[in-house]
């Protein structure tokens, strides 16, 4: 396991201020990037929506067959995979951290605090919004949120209802509507404004809000607990060699996270490095 | 993979991230209501019953749909128990309009078969409703069923159409043992 990233809760990270600084630190330099560097935060979000349209939502139909398949689930692990590494290449100790929608504190609070707080030690928080650039009569601005009630939020049992189906084809279509459901959440309309809402709330503009990463981390470790108890390799035959364009990858190929390089857990905490030589 | 565009600056201030109750300010969104539906091929031999929606739109804002049965009177405030026909609910992540030119969202039909590009990216979904009670329940009073379906807009961007958010082609009922 030494070799693998974990990926940490949103709260456990909280809990870890040296690891919570690396990834603001790692946002914050992506965020500082020109959009046409392929390193920048507008260039990783702008694949998903506007202006590359890259993302895969609900089910299309296949090529020479008529069957409808849904790439939602691998092409999203691919795109976090590439992010994740764009992001590592900032600051080698950041790492992608899930929030789970379904614990207390965010039935309690929302959204995390650590994304919440608009400023960190006097400077603009990297986790708080991200760049937008302008799209039509959307101009440039910095990603806001106008989320709903906390009360509204997904329940653990609802995933576990989830966890339950064993065909991938019928979960992989009941976690996108949860996952529907958040971007509503977390986008919502501004009150003060009843035609305008926040950059979750459409596939044009989402990534480009920080808790976008972390709410599609949250997916994918769904996925991942799913396919523990459902199998790795549980997906319809002729998934497998689907490409997940522009990753260079197919479906086959994001089976396995321990193969990408990484793994799920809440923290991470080195108790000792003087071991018995 | 074409470049982005140039880096925003930052102009504006995201608004309060406070949590709040459901937004008044949500726009009311044109339901549905189907006429009278037959259920009479319909056993109540099953162990799950879904209802899919095929051909939903998701090219504009992100919205919830509830799903009543035989409750045309319902809307976004009527509760959502069984004794209100509330069978269960739908969300769409919406695209949040057309960012493109002339054409750009225009989903063209019919497919040709043999093409190997991945269909358009806004082809209509197919939504499941896992409702097995509440059609058990619509059973259990008649062979015939009405659908009201009831858009809660979520969000969405000023390219919306916020009145007729939701369009879709099909109902079907779906049966396991």
């Amino acid at each position: 396991m030494s070799n693998l990233t974990l990926r940490p809760s949103v709260e456990g990270l909280e809990q870890a201020p040296d690891q919570l600084q690396a990834l603001r630190d790692a946002y914050g330099k992506m965020q500082a990037l020109r959009g046409d560097d392929n390193r920048s935060w507008v260039y990783w979000a702008g694949l998903h929506g506007y202006p590359q349209w890259m993302c895969w939502h609900h089910g299309r139909v296949g090529q020479g067959n008529p069957r409808r398949y849904n790439l939602f689930l691998p092409w999203h692990r691919a795109f976090l995979l590439y992010f994740e590494h764009s992001m590592k290449d900032q600051n080698e100790k950041a790492v992608l951290p899930w929030w789970d929608w379904t614990s207390d504190t965010s039935h309690s609070i929302g959204l995390p605090s650590s994304f919440t707080d608009p400023q960190v030690d006097g400077a603009a928080n990297p986790l708080y919004s991200g760049p937008v650039p302008s799209m039509l009569s959307v101009p440039e601005h910095t990603s806001a949120r106008y989320p709903g009630s906390p009360a509204e939020l997904p329940t653990a049992d609802q995933v576990e209802t989830l966890l339950s189906l064993s065909s991938f084809v019928d979960f992989t279509l009941q976690i996108e509507d949860i996952h529907d459901q958040i971007h509503g959440w977390a986008g919502g309309m501004n009150p003060a404004n009843s035609d305008e809402g926040g950059d979750m709330g459409a596939v044009a503009t989402a990534a480009y809000d920080p808790i976008f990463w972390s709410h599609h981390c949250m997916i994918d470790r769904i996925w991942y607990l799913w396919q523990l108890r459902q199998g790795v390799n549980n997906v319809p035959d002729d998934y497998v060699q689907k490409p997940l364009a522009p990753f260079g990858l197919t479906v086959g190929d994001v089976l396995d996270i321990n193969r990408l390089g990484y793994e799920y857990g809440v923290t991470e905490q080195v108790l000792t490095t003087d071991g018995p030589a | 993979m074409a470049a982005a565009k140039k880096p925003a600056k930052k102009v504006t201030k995201p608004s309060s991230r406070a949590p709040k109750a459901a937004s008044s300010s949500r726009p009311v969104a044109e339901k549905y209501t189907s006429t009278a539906l037959s259920l009479e091929s319909v056993s109540q031999d099953f162990a799950r019953a879904d209802l899919r929606f095929d051909g939903v739109d998701h090219s504009q804002s992100t919205f919830e749909a509830r799903v009543f049965l035989n409750n045309a009177e319902a809307n976004e405030k009527t509760p959502t128990t069984p004794e209100s026909g509330y069978a269960g609910r739908f969300h769409i992540f919406g695209h949040g309009g057309c960012f493109g030119d002339v054409g750009h969202c225009e989903v063209r039909g019919p497919r040709r078969p043999f093409d190997p590009r991945p269909a358009h990216p806004l082809t209509p979904a197919t939504k499941i409703v896992i409702a097995t009670q509440a059609i058990r329940q619509a059973l259990g009073k008649g062979k015939q069923v009405t659908v009201t379906v009831v858009p809660i807009v979520l969000s969405g961007t000023k390219l919306c159409d916020f009145k007729k958010v939701l369009k879709f082609d099909k109902i079907s009922v779906v049966t396991y043992r």
